[in-house]
This record gives structure tokens, C-alpha cells and sequence, in this order.
């Protein structure tokens, strides 16, 4: 049945309702579920294929070994190439495959070009986040019980990778950097964490 | 530790005797905070962003004539006007007296603006631009307001963080680099000084009109003051009278009780202008 | 649904838009990645900021910065707490030099005139081969008939730039359009002094200023203003007394206690009434040998035809101004002036820039004398020289005459080169001295810029051979005025230029020319850097001052780290005799202000120009920030204001807004009106340093009416005796010419004044809630 003449622009206007309705619906549920814990594209496909389990749980290298900055500033660091090839300008890889990445590697040292990696943990800009601070407070042996990321009770006193491990997961057997499995990031699981802990939870301490 | 955080309580004090109005602290604030390029058109509209200001009031006639200098700037009142006007709470009143404005919060309503006895409340009606090679000079440590925003003074407290990181809880002297008792993990005002920490305007100010510290810190400038502005509030509120001949403390528009934590010091005349 | 033509349209449509929409809420290509960089230097993290101590060069008076850098980008300039001109102060002209950084105009690369000389056409070139041999050829062919015209020059650059001139026999010239050649030779005649000294404001009782505009522009803002706050409520000292003698109500007259407006040009008789008073009544201080210093019973009666009696009338003082007899109020300010010991007299700005500028500046620093103030703590204190021997400590600056000569050996062919850095003559000296079109139209003439901007001059030149901005680059200055001891402050890059563009260090450039042309033994450094690092080592072998290193690699890392190098018991003289009969030999100087071109008239008005608070003689200009900085007193940015009094104004039926037309008898140029209380009626102010015709949009977009360079009409009266400009010499018509712009001040429509005032207790009685009970 067409609609009557009068009912056109009633049904157009209510089309258009729709549409926009619907619209920013859409926006809502991409933008919420695209954060962790459900993770739209949480596991991006890296330029070089660095394996974590390798470097980390087989070899035993420490997490500040290259991310230098992680307990002496705000952001971890990614490491320089030039850190790559401290090792690996002697260390070829065992496999077909990482003699393949590691010459990525040397390439892009050796033509001058830095490596972009796709980002896993996004921080929006108006957030400040000190890696440091947050590593010195669970460090700490004096502070006997802290809380962890989820209200988890910590009372041994954690070195610098367990630290690591409260927010990014198990990082050292993952052969794909991803974030923690199931774990929120978003700015109540940071507030409910300052309250459990009893540190300040004021606008300005993260927000600039 | 930040769990023995020590609270702070901040005050300024302007010393209006000592201003000259060289607008030293205007620039230092553009340049610490990101804002935009105030553009002859943005003066035009009379929308030009000034977190602080220098106003000048004239006084008599020629020759018999003065100019008054007075750096205005966000009060960061105990009660602020601003604060329960606000729909979405992007603005409140910290633990430290700080009046804080959160941008990623706002949703651009200018009530809090129009309520603001003061006029330090500034509404982006722009997206603001810069051309890309002087973006490289904004500072990380503080957002780019994008248009439809309020943003106003923020008593710089980018680097009042970054110096609570350095001595409060990373426990290192700014300067030396030496680690300090815990007992004495507390930002003073020395440090802020030295470690670049002070608000950007008073960091700046050539003739030292501008002080900043803690409002209790015993060693910092601003102590005295505020406990003479205090106790002004107190004798008023007691129904006493405070004989403003004798005292060079007073607080902007002390009457509408919006109670700064700033305060201004009267400019002394040794030959005052008649006023009619 | 059917799908018609009609909706299949729509549908389409509205799955553009949403594309386009969700294209637009999307995260752009790259915003998420994360870098390895190739190399990582120590002090490069990311969100960890690093200090880099250097040196200020947005105004003439050397000053310590520290600069905040993050990621290799500087982000703050504030002042260096250690150095000691400054103290960590600072004036917003220093946190401006970021935008000169990374200003969008940057000339990027060498540039080659390609069309007429002029019309600002040019066509990148490389640096090598062209543009260094271009300016090699030059150099070569020229080289004997060249002038390299400069910023005032001090430490090795000044050093580096007379030993090239001398080297390729040219002529090395500093320019300022605001020179301080008067004030020097003042200080020279009074004091036998070669350095601009300091004064003592922080331990002074009473400063009498005589149009020295000090807490805004002259000579060192920064550090007088820091001594101003302390003369004013200081700890542990009573407030100090300011007195400002000038034509103009300037920023200082209006933090002064009392602002005397004077007649222009009659500041020095002024002087030297009060010298008569202190002299007749015996106020001088103890120890002072009147009799030596006025010349005797010659002197006396030299002296005395400058009683207050004779000086009042003639200065144009009335009671209005003095609030009372001005004959009585000037004895009263000798009496106040020579009883508040410490004080200290000073002149400069306006008072020095009439014909009879020497003069009034003799008189007004030979009172330091009679009241005792001289090398004493609280008055003047002078400035030792440079602590190398063959370092300059003070900029060499060519005067009027030197200008007015040099355009005439343009125009004769007889100059056949002219190099140019950090200086902008075209702008800078009046236009009537027609350097412009002497310029223009030489026709063997090579015009080589250095400027990392183009500006009126540069716009005029063959070649530009961008420089870097100070922040890319090294360099040291010897204070000036220093703090009474010897300073050297050392200048170091504290970031890289940026990849789009390709500046090269002027010094080294300078360098490489010098061994290309063979004149090593004069100039023996491989490059600038060296050159500084040998003064370094030399300042080691001194074993003095404020460093303490052990070697000279500690040494010069020391002074990297603290920015310069002082020494404070190496102060300047402090038993400065005064030369017998002083005050009688300047009083027979003595000579009424002339006025060329427009005469004294009912129509005519005298033209105080001033440098501009922030852009001063125009040198900042195309800084936004600076430009966007309102005038503390008018608060107008951005536009030529024109100050007018009330009264002034509205006899010539103008408005705030309006346009007017300044007339002298060389030129016109358009101003806007803002009219104040605080203008003499018969003084028009107008300030230095907009009208700029060539470079950055920032400094050029408001030609005409908005934006005028004052310069354009003023006449080429010399100061007598020295052959500066007497800047202040030049009387004009004001006329209206109906148009009217809107103004771009801070202020509001309504003019704020200050109105009477309730206690606040007052105010919380009435507004409070009756009590009904």
C-alpha cells in the first residue's frame, strides 16, 4: 500500500529519526566494544613478528632490559633498534622464521628506518599514566597488601615483571602481544583500583 | 608514598605594588598552556583567551591621572559559582583548592562562564588551529581544547603533578638529584621554584608580583597573607569591622562570599588621586 | 521496497554521508602506531622533560634561559635562576622565541632573487654549490667594498664579525633602530665609562627617572623590573619612591608615584634646576666637593640661570601637574631626591632623542654625583669590560650620520655589497633617509641577508642565506648592562632544525668564507663552536669565577650545564671621580630642543614615539604571541595605535576607532585612534615597531591604516654631538579622514576606570536576608 500523500513527510521525519537513531547506536556499540575486554583488532598484526615467549620465558630477559623507562619514567618505552642489535647482530634465530624477522630487523637498522609497530594498549590524550609510579607502589615492600587490577589481594610483594603482569597479562608466553585476556581498560577498573588501594582518585592526577 | 600523600592546599598572592603590568605572565601562560593564537579578529569579538589578564583602570584626569595594573586570573574559590552550575561535573573543587575543569568531561553548556563573577572562564568557539610547524611547541602535558570547550586557569597543575612525581613520591631533591627523608616528601616551595614546578605565570614574573605556594607551607610567601585574609572572614562573619585603611589584604569581590584562594595585595599611593 | 531511480539515489546518498561519517569517527592511518626508532638517545624519553640552560636573544640585553625540551622539541623558555642578570626572570618577549623556532615563515632554504629587485621573488637554491659560491664570488669581487650591517654585536661573535670585515676590508656595523649611542656617550662624558652600567633599584630609596621607560623597554626590563619589585616592598626595607619625569605617560609613569608630564626636550634643564636647588641649599651628601664639580663661583652662576623659577615655566610645568607652585614642587623633589639617600637618577628613551638629548642626559647622570650615588650600593654601579682581551663587551652601532652616509655610498656605487643579519634597516630608520630606493635601484649593488625571515630589508636582497634561529645554535654574550661584575653567558643548540628546512649557522658560514678566501691567520677556526670552546679554555686559565672544574673538558661542560660563567669580585670601578666643573661644562652644552619641518602651533602636536612593550623597535614582530600581547596602558594588540587625549580627541571630532592622519613635513602615515585620560593634550604617542611591508602575515597582513610604521614620518633630526636620530624631534598635524576601524584591544567598550569603594562588610549588611523576627 503507498502511503497517502499527507503521511509522506511524517514517515520521512520518522525515517530520518531512524537513521540518525541508528546511526549513533552504531557509533556507541563500535566504540565500546572495540576497547578490551572485547577487543575488536586486539591482537594487530605487527611489522616484525617478535615472539615474547622466546625472548622473555625462554631467554629470561628482563622487561626493563627493553623497556628502559618503565621504572625511571612515564611511558615504557619501545625499545631503539640499536637495542635489537645489541644480540642480534651476532644472534641469526634458529628457525627459517626468525632469520626472516631478525633480518627485518637488521635492515631497517642498517637503511636507517624505524619501525612502526601497531599500538596494543591505546591511551587517549588527555590521560597521563606513569609507568614508574605505578611500578614503585607495587614494589613496595613496605606497603604489605595491595590490591591488583581487579580487587585481587596481593600480599607478596611483586618484582618488576609480576608487576608487568597485573595489568598487560602474561605477556612472556604470548607469541602475539595482545592485551590481558578478558581484562578492562577503561577509566572505572583504573578508579575502582585507586580506591582499593586508597591513593588519590582526584580528576587531575590523570586527566590534563 | 603516595598513600602518605601529603594534602596541599594552594594559594597565590598578588602583590599589587610590584606589578607593573609588563604582561611577562600573560605570554608565559599562553606558552605553557596551549592556547591559541589570540588573532586581531578574536579580540575584535572580544573572545580573545587570556587565562590571565592585566587590567588597567584609569584614575583622574590629565595630569592629575593614574593607571592601575591588576592580573586577573581564575580565583579558584572555596565556593565557586562556577562548580553547581554545571550539568556534567566538569568542573569541581579538589581537595587541593584547586578549581579544576575537566575538558574531556565538558559539554560546552557556558553556564558555569555566565556565573562566574569574574570573567575567567573561556569558551572555545573555534576548533583552534595552529600552523603545523608551531604545533611542535604544544605541550604534552596539557589538551588541546577542542571547540565547544570552557577552559580557564588551571593554577598549571600539569606541573604541580609532575612535581609531586619528582619529590613527593619519587623522594628525590629536584635540584640534586638526592634522595629526601619521607617525613619530608613534601612539594615546598623552594622546589617548585628550582624544579620549574611554580605556575607558569609566577615562574615568569619579572618583579616577583605573582607568589604561589601552599597555603599552610610555613617557609613559603603566602602563609601570612592567607592567615590575615582568613581572619578578615572570620571578624565579618563575626559582624566585626575590618578597618581596610590598615591592611593591604583583601580578596576580589570579598562581599558575594565566593572566598578565593587567591588574594591580592592593595598597591600603596603616597598621593592618591582625588576620586570624585 | 521498490527500488526505483528515485530512491535508489537516496539510498546511495545516504550511504555516502555515512561513509564519509564513519571515515570521519575513525582512528586515522597511523595515529596507533608506536615507533622503534633507529637510535635512542639517554636524554630522549618519551613524557620526560630535560632543561637546556642557553641565552635569550629576543631583546639586546643578554639574558639567561633555560629551555624546556621534550621528544626533541623545545616546549618552554623560562628564565635561568643562576644567571645573574635575570635571576631566573623573565619578560614575555624571551618566552616568545619558541614561534621564532617554529614559525611558519622560516625562510627554509637559500633563496635567489628571480624577478626585479624588491618584488619579493625568489627561487630555492642549494647551499652547496650555489649559494656558497655565489656568496664567494661576492665576497671576492666586493668584498674590499662591503658592509655587514648586524644586531649590536658582543663576545666572540662580535669578535668573528670585525676581524671578517677587517678581513675582506669591509665594514662591520651594528645596527639598532632604537640606538643607545646617546646614552653612551653620556655615560662616557660622566662617568669615563665604556659599558652601559647598572643601577642598583633593589637597595634604592628614591629613583627619579626622566623618561627612561625601564620597567617596560629600556636598556634591561627584565632585571630593572626585578629590582623594581624589590624597591617596592622588599623584605627588611622601607617601599622606595618613584618620581617619572617624561613627555609621555609611559608604563613606567604609571607605576611611578608621581608622573611629571614635561614639555619634550627640556629634561635636562629640568636636571639641572634640581642640581641648583641641591647646590644653593647645600643638600648635597657628605663628602661631595661641590665646588670641583659645579666649577666654581662660574659654575654657581652657570647654574643658576637654571633655578626652578627660569626651568618651570619654560618645562611647562603648571599647578595642575605639581598640585601647587611648580617652582616650590621641583625645590621640594631636589630636597626629597637628595634626602632619601640611596637614590639614583637615570634618563634615557625620549629624553635623550631631541637634538639636545646629550646634554639632558649629562645633566640627568651628573646629579648621581651630587647626591653621593655613584658606584655606591643603591645607586649606579659599573660594569667592568669583557674578561677576554680582545672580545668586545659591547656591540659597536653605527649612529644616523653612519646610516645617513652609508645610503649615500649606495646610491654613489661606492658600496658594492651589503650583508645583513639580524638587523632591518629599511624598517628601522626613517623612511625619508630613502635607503629603500637607494637600495632598489643601485645597479652594482650585491644584497646578501642572513635572516631566517624575511623582513623589509631582506625582501630588497640578491641572495638569503638563512641563518639558524638562536635556539639551533651556539653562541656566548657578554652581559650588557651586567649585574657590576663580569658575566659570560653561553648560548648551545638545544634542538635541531626541523627536516623541512635547511638553515646553516651564520658564524660557521662566515668561517668557511674566511678560509675559502684565504684569511685563516685571522680567522683560524675550523668552525664557530671551536671558537667559543678556545674562549672557554681561556676562561679556565683564568682560575676565577664561578666555576670550579679541573680540567678544561670539565670546564666546559660546567658551563654548558649552568649557562654561563660570572665572576663576582671582578666588578667594575667604584671610585668614579667626576671630571672638575662638570656640571658647568654641561650646563654651557645647554640648548633649547629643536624642531625641524612643522612648526610650534595651535594645529601641530609633538610625536613621542615609543618602542612598543613587547615588539620593541619591530624586531619581533612577526611573533604572534608578542603581537597578540596587549600594550599594558591601551591594550591594544596587534594595530598602530595612535594616543590621543580625551579632550584632544574630541576637539578634533575623533573617536577611539577612528583613522586619523599624522602629517610631518616628510610624510604621512595612518593610525587608529584610542584616546586616553593620561596623554598630554599637546603630545601625540604613537609606538615603534608595526608597518613592517614584507615577510610573515603576522607582522603584514594590516597594511595602512591598521598597521604603520612611525618611522615613515619622522624627520632625520640628529641628536647633537653624537649623530643618532633624534627620534623625538619631529612635530606633526593630526587630521581625520572618516574612516574608522574596529580596535583589537583587550580592554572593554566602556573604558575601565577605578570607581569608589564600600567595605565589604558594608556590602554583606545590605545584601544579606532582613531579619523578620
Amino acid at each position: 500500500m503507498m502511503p497517502s500523500g499527507k503521511m509522506l513527510p511524517v514517515m520521512l521525519a520518522g525515517g530520518i529519526v531512524t537513521v540518525i537513531l541508528g546511526f549513533v547506536l552504531v557509533v556507541l556499540l563500535i566504540s565500546w566494544f572495540s576497547n578490551p575486554p572485547f577487543g575488536l583488532g586486539n591482537a594487530p598484526a605487527q611489522p616484525v613478528a617478535f615472539p615474547h615467549t622466546v625472548h622473555v620465558a625462554q631467554n629470561n630477559i628482563q622487561c626493563e632490559f627493553c623497556h628502559r623507562n618503565v621504572t625511571k619514567g612515564e611511558a615504557a618505552t619501545v625499545p631503539a633498534l640499536e637495542t635489537c642489535l645489541f644480540c642480534h647482530k651476532d644472534i641469526d634465530g634458529s628457525t627459517e622464521t626468525a632469520k626472516v624477522e631478525i633480518e627485518k630487523v637488521r635492515t631497517a637498522f642498517d637503511t636507517n628506518e624505524p619501525i612502526n609497530w601497531e599500538r596494543v594498549h591505546r591511551l587517549p590524550d588527555h590521560v597521563r599514566f606513569i609507568h614508574e609510579a605505578h611500578l614503585r607502589y607495587f614494589t613496595d615492600e613496605d606497603i604489605l597488601v595491595k590490591y591488583g587490577i581487579n580487587g585481587e589481594e596481593i600480599t607478596q610483594t611483586p618484582d618488576v615483571a609480576q608487576t608487568c603482569t597485573i595489568c598487560h597479562g602474561d605477556v612472556a608466553n604470548k607469541t602475539e602481544v595482545q592485551p590481558k585476556t578478558g581484562q578492562s581498560l577503561k577509566m572505572g577498573t583504573c578508579l575502582d583500583c585507586h580506591r582499593a588501594n586508597s591513593v588519590p582518585t582526584d580528576c587531575t592526577v590523570c586527566h590534563k | 608514598m603516595v598513600t602518605q600523600r601529603i594534602d596541599h592546599k594552594w594559594g597565590m598572592v598578588v602583590d599589587l605594588d610590584r606589578c607593573t603590568g609588563c604582561q611577562a605572565c600573560v605570554v608565559a601562560c599562553q606558552a605553557e598552556n596551549n592556547i591559541p593564537i589570540n588573532t586581531k579578529e578574536y579580540f575584535q569579538q572580544r573572545r580573545a583567551y587570556e587565562w590571565i589578564r592585566i587590567e588597567r583602570y584609569w584614575e583622574g584626569e590629565f595630569p592629575n591621572v593614574k593607571a592601575k595594573f591588576i592580573p586577573i586570573l581564575c580565583q579558584h574559590c572555596e565556593n565557586a559559582p562556577c562548580e553547581p552550575v554545571c550539568p556534567v561535573f566538569a568542573t569541581y573543587h579538589n581537595d587541593e583548592g584547586l578549581n579544576v575543569q575537566v575538558y574531556n568531561r565538558c559539554v560546552g553548556t557556558r553556564y558555569c562562564s555566565v556565573n562566574c563573577p569574574y570573567t575567567v572562564r573561556f569558551f572555545n568557539y573555534w576548533e583552534p588551529q595552529w600552523p603545523d610547524r608551531l604545533r611542535n611547541q604544544l605541550n604534552p602535558d596539557v589538551t588541546v581544547r577542542s571547540r565547544g570547550i570552557m577552559e580557564k586557569c588551571s593554577f598549571c597543575v600539569q606541573r604541580l603533578r609532575r612535581g609531586e612525581v619528582n619529590v613527593e613520591r619519587r623522594g628525590l631533591d629536584t635540584l640534586t638529584g638526592q634522595s629526601i627523608p619521607v617525613a619530608e616528601r613534601k612539594l615546598n616551595h623552594r622546589q617548585m621554584k628550582e624544579g620549574n614546578y611554580l605556575p607558569s605565570c609566577v615562574q615568569a614574573c619579572p618583579t616577583s608580583a605573582l607568589q604561589f605556594a601552599d597555603q599552610h607551607d610555613e617557609t613559603g610567601p603566602v602563609k601570612s597573607y592567607f592567615d590575615e585574609a582568613n581572619g578578615h572572614i572570620e571578624t565579618r562573619e563575626a559582624g566585626g569591622h575590618v578597618n581596610e585603611e590598615e591592611t593591604r589584604v583583601y580578596r576580589l569581590f570579598e562581599e558575594v562570599g565566593t572566598k578565593p584562594n587567591l588574594i591580592y595585595l592593595k598597591k600603596v599611593e603616597p598621593f592618591p588621586v582625588e576620586k570624585a | 521496497m521498490k527500488l526505483t531511480r528515485r530512491n535508489f539515489l537516496a539510498w546511495a546518498g545516504i550511504g555516502a554521508v555515512g561513509a564519509v561519517a564513519c571515515e570521519g569517527f575513525g582512528i586515522r592511518q597511523g595515529e596507533l602506531n608506536i615507533q622503534s626508532p633507529v637510535s635512542l638517545p639517554e636524554d630522549l624519553v618519551r613524557g620526560t622533560d630535560n632543561w637546556y640552560a642557553s641565552l635569550c636573544r629576543t631583546c639586546p640585553s643578554c639574558e639567561g634561559i633555560v629551555i624546556r625540551v621534550m621528544e626533541g622539541r623545545a616546549k618552554k623558555i623560562q628564565g635561568n635562576p643562576y644567571f645573574p642578570t635575570n635571576q631566573g626572570k623573565t619578560h614575555a618577549r624571551c618566552e616568545a622565541g619558541l614561534q621564532a623556532l617554529y614559525h611558519p615563515d622560516r625562510v627554509p632554504s637559500p633563496m635567489r632573487r628571480s624577478g626585479p629587485r624588491g618584488s619579493g621573488q625568489f627561487v630555492p637554491v642549494k647551499w652547496q654549490p650555489n649559494g656558497m659560491d655565489a656568496l664567494k664570488e661576492a665576497l671576492r669581487t666586493r668584498g674590499s667594498s662591503s658592509v655587514l650591517i648586524t644586531e649590536p654585536l658582543r663576545g666572540h661573535m662580535g669578535l668573528l664579525a670585525s676581524r671578517f670585515a677587517s678581513a675582506i676590508k669591509g665594514e662591520h656595523l651594528g645596527f639598532e633602530a632604537i640606538d643607545n649611542n646617546t646614552l653612551r656617550a653620556a655615560f662616557k662624558n660622566v662617568y669615563q665609562q665604556d659599558s652601559l652600567p647598572d643601577f642598583d633599584f633593589e637597595n634604592s630609596k628614591f629613583i627619579l627617572s626622566f623618561g627612561a621607560d625601564f620597567l617596560s623597554t629600556w636598556v634591561s626590563p627584565t632585571r630593572f623590573n626585578r629590582g623594581y619589585g624589590e624597591f617596592r616592598q622588599g623584605k627588611d626595607r622601607d617601599r622606595g619612591m618613584l618620581y617619572q619625569i617624561d613627555s609621555r605617560f609611559s608604563v613606567t609613569a604609571a607605576s611611578a608615584d608621581k608622573w611629571l608630564p614635561v614639555r619634550p626636550g627640556w629634561e635636562g634643564h629640568m636636571a639641572l634646576s634640581l642640581a641648583q636647588v641641591i647646590v644653593s641649599e647645600g643638600l648635597q651628601a657628605s663628602g661631595v666637593d661641590v665646588d670641583a664639580l659645579v666649577g666654581g663661583d662660574a659654575g654657581i652662576a652657570t647654574l643658576n640661570t637654571f633655578r626652578p623659577e627660569v626651568v618651570a615655566p619654560l618645562a611647562g610645568l603648571t599647578p595642575e601637574m605639581t598640585g601647587g607652585n611648580p617652582v616650590e614642587f621641583l625645590k621640594d623633589l631636589a630636597r626629597k631626591f637628595a634626602g632619601s639617600s640611596p637614590s639614583v637618577a637615570i634618563g634615557g628613551g625620549s629624553a635623550g632623542a631631541q637634538t639636545n638629548g646629550l646634554f639632558a642626559l649629562e645633566a640627568i647622570y651628573a646629579l648621581n654625583y651630587l647626591v653621593g650615588s655613584v658606584g655606591v650600593k643603591g645607586g649606579v654601579k659599573f660594569n667592568p669590560g669583557s674578561p677576554w682581551d680582545d672580545v668586545p663587551a659591547s656591540g659597536n652601532v653605527g649612529s644616523l650620520a653612519d646610516w645617513t652616509r652609508i645610503t649615500e655610498q649606495i646610491r654613489s656605487g661606492q658600496t658594492k655589497m651589503l650583508m645583513l643579519h639580524g638587523a632591518d634597516p629599511v624598517h628601522g630608520l626613517p623612511e625619508s633617509l630613502q635607503l629603500r630606493d637607494a637600495i632598489a635601484q643601485a645597479d652594482d649593488l650585491f644584497v646578501v641577508s642572513f635572516s631566517p625571515f624575511i623582513d623589509d630589508t631582506s625582501a630588497l636582497a640578491d641572495l638569503i642565506l638563512p641563518d639558524r634561529v638562536y635556539l639551533e645554535d651556539w653562541g656566548d654574550d657578554i652581559s650588557e648592562p651586567g649585574p657590576g661584575y663580569q658575566v659570560v653567558g653561553l648560548q648551545q643548540p638545544v634542538v635541531n632544525p626541523l627536516p623541512d628546512l635547511d638553515p646553516l649557522s651564520f658564524p660557521d658560514v662566515l668561517l668557511t668564507m674566511a678560509q675559502e678566501l684565504g684569511s685563516e691567520s685571522q680567522l683560524p677556526w675550523a668552525n664557530y663552536k671551536s671558537m667559543l670552546r678556545e674562549g672557554s679554555d681561556a676562561l679556565f686559565a683564568m682560575n676565577r669565577g664561578s666555576i670550579d672544574a679541573a680540567d678544561t673538558e670539565a670546564f666546559w661542560n660546567h658551563l654548558l650545564r649552568r649557562g654561563g660563567w660570572w665572576d663576582e669580585t671582578a666588578t667594575g670601578a667604584t671610585d668614579v671621580q667626576a671630571p672638575t666643573g662638570l656640571l658647568r661644562t654641561i650646563a654651557n652644552k645647554a640648548s633649547d630642543p629643536e624642531f625641524n619641518g612643522i612648526g610650534v602651533g595651535a594645529d601641530s602636536f609633538f610625536l613621542v614615539p615609543f618602542a612598543h612593550n613587547t615588539l620593541l623597535d619591530g624586531y619581533n614582530g612577526h611573533l604572534p604571541w608578542l603581537q597578540s600581547a596587549p600594550d599594558p596602558l591601551s591594550t591594544v594588540t596587534w594595530q598602530t595605535w595612535v594616543e590621543l587625549n580625551d579632550n584632544t580627541a574630541s576637539r578634533l571630532g575623533v573617536k577611539e576607532g577612528d583613522i586619523v592622519r599624522i602629517e610631518s613635513s616628510k610624510d604621512s602615515i595612518r593610525g587608529v585612534v584610542y584616546t586616553t585620560p593620561a596623554a598630554p593634550p599637546d603630545v601625540i604617542g604613537v609606538p615603534f615597531g608595526q608597518g613592517r611591508r614584507h615577510g610573515s602575515d603576522y607582522a603584514t597582513d594590516r597594511p595602512g591604516s591598521e598597521s604603520s610604521n612611525v618611522m615613515d614620518i619622522l624627520e632625520t633630526t640628529q641628536v647633537k654631538d653624537t649623530g643618532s636620530l633624534a627620534w623625538a624631534g619631529t612635530r606633526v598635524r593630526v587630521s581625520k579622514t572618516g574612516e574608522s576601524v574596529s580596535i583589537s584591544k583587550l580592554e572593554g567598550d566602556t573604558r575601565a576606570v577605578e570607581i569608589g569603594h564600600t567595605p565589604a562588610e558594608e556590602i554583606i549588611k545590605t545584601i544579606a536576608p532582613e531579619d523578620h523576627s
